[in-house]
């Protein structure tokens, strides 16, 4: 496994810190924490 | 969300870019209704409502802002809404579908409070605004303003100015009554829009230092000054290629473009984040309202001398028909001859010309440039001599 990321926060800023990190690091683990209902919203 | 709230985006799952389950399919973990206690610096780990801990190698914050409250008696009453997250937006909506919603009150007058009126009106819901300065969203030329503020007259919005809400209770008529320094108002729904300011409080309590603006400190690379530790969005800090000056602007697309940097940086393909120059704009009724790089104040702030000029120009060419006015706004810096900022109002071609100042603003142009700058004319979309270059060549005069 490679090194782990925790991101929190899952909004504009937080998703996309996820979804990039990921697609040039596929060895990455990552957990992203969402105190509310929903992710990756647009305001 | 302010257009999901007025129909005009009917779906709210149009307003989520990427569900869990997409995340999750592409090797993601979320947590969802999860939220964190504090950061452990220590140990490397985050500490979760409940106890339990995640530990990280490298951790990104995205915490985002919280809404500012006015400190009222009632604030927290049934019917009374901040807008903030897509929860907030759907509960509002559904708050409006199930009850009869007549009428409205919103207590600010910045660009969220401009969207919400549209969309409140286009519901047929009776709108008050009550502002506690004299003109509505203050980032634009008093005269921009007041045509805003015509704008939401013209529209049958109501606006009480110089007001200050005091107390909001619930009325034996089931309503919110709002005791204000203008006089009593019974409405159905209430929205605060007074601002939000950086939700920075897991990061200040684990000892990540904070910038002046009281959002998290970054570098061009989205890191703190923290070893491992990233941070991005409306909850850190943003250079303003203009003033040089680290600010915070929580605005989504800057948090997009952040999020990505530190994104690419964290999976090892490095770029540093170039800056903004705080362009933003907005629709209210028929008109656009758009602002680009700093003011007077902002400028004087960061050292230079400013001088501005306002112009009316024609949005397209004047014999065609369907023209409409347009107002430039633009500063620029005296000593040196460099454009500063620039705002623009009118029903058609405001936001169009902001854009191409905000290019002129990133590359360091100067109003020599600006007056003769090679823009894509033809008399349906402008002038032969644009605004833009009307409102150049008449600011040269007074450098």
């Amino acid at each position: 496994m490679g090194k782990k990321l925790v991101i929190i926060g899952s909004g504009a800023g937080g998703a996309s810190v996820a979804a990039e990190a990921k697609r040039r690091d596929p060895n990455l683990d990552i957990v992203m924490i969402e105190q509310g209902d929903y992710v990756s919203t647009a305001a | 969300m302010p257009y999901y709230i007025g129909d005009v985006i009917r779906d709210e799952n149009k307003l989520v870019a990427r569900t869990p389950e997409r995340f999750r399919d592409s090797g993601i973990e979320v947590l969802i209704r999860t939220p964190v206690e504090r950061i452990d610096m220590k140990e490397s780990a985050v500490q979760l409502a409940g106890g339990s801990t995640i530990d990280y190698d490298i951790l990104a914050i995205g915490t985002g802002t919280i809404p500012i409250l006015p400190g009222i008696p009632g604030q927290d009453l049934e019917g009374v809404f901040t807008l903030k997250r897509l929860n907030d937006a759907i509960r509002i909506k559904s708050y409006i579908d199930m009850k009869p919603v007549r009428s409205a009150a919103i207590i600010g007058a910045g660009f969220i409070s401009m969207e919400m009126c549209e969309n409140l009106r286009l519901r047929g819901i009776e709108t008050t605004i009550i502002n506690m300065g004299n003109l509505p969203v203050t980032r634009w030329d008093p005269i921009f303003s007041k045509r805003a503020q015509e704008e939401l007259d013209r529209n049958g919005v109501i606006t009480l100015t110089g007001t200050k809400t005091e107390s909001i209770t619930r009325g034996n008529d089931g309503r919110l009554h709002l005791a204000t320094t203008a006089g009593e108002l019974a409405v159905d729904l209430l929205i605060i829009a007074i601002g939000v300011r950086p939700d920075a409080r897991l990061a200040a309590e684990a000892g990540i230092p904070l910038g002046k603006t009281g959002a998290i400190q970054v570098d061009f690379s989205q890191k703190t000054p923290l070893e491992n530790i990233y941070a991005v969005g409306d909850c850190c800090e943003v250079f303003n290629r203009v003033s040089m000056r680290w600010v915070h602007i929580p605005l989504g697309d800057i948090a997009n473009k952040q999020g990505r940097v530190a994104g690419r940086n964290i999976g090892g393909a490095p770029i540093l984040f170039p800056g903004i120059v705080a362009a933003q704009s907005f629709r209210l009724f028929d008109l656009e309202m758009a602002a680009t790089g700093i003011d007077e104040r902002e400028a004087n702030q960061a050292g230079f001398h400013p001088v501005s000029t306002i112009v009316w120009g024609n949005a397209i060419a004047g014999a065609m028909p369907g023209n409409s006015p347009v107002g430039i706004k633009l500063i620029a810096d005296r000593s040196t001859g460099k454009l500063l900022g620039a705002q623009a109002i009118g029903e058609a071609g405001a936001v169009s010309r902001v854009n191409t100042l905000s290019c002129a603003l990133w590359a360091g142009l100067g109003l020599e440039e600006v007056a003769y700058l090679d823009l894509a004319y033809a008399p349906p979309f402008s002038p032969s001599w644009d605004p833009i270059h009307l409102a150049a060549q008449d600011l040269l005069k007074k450098l």
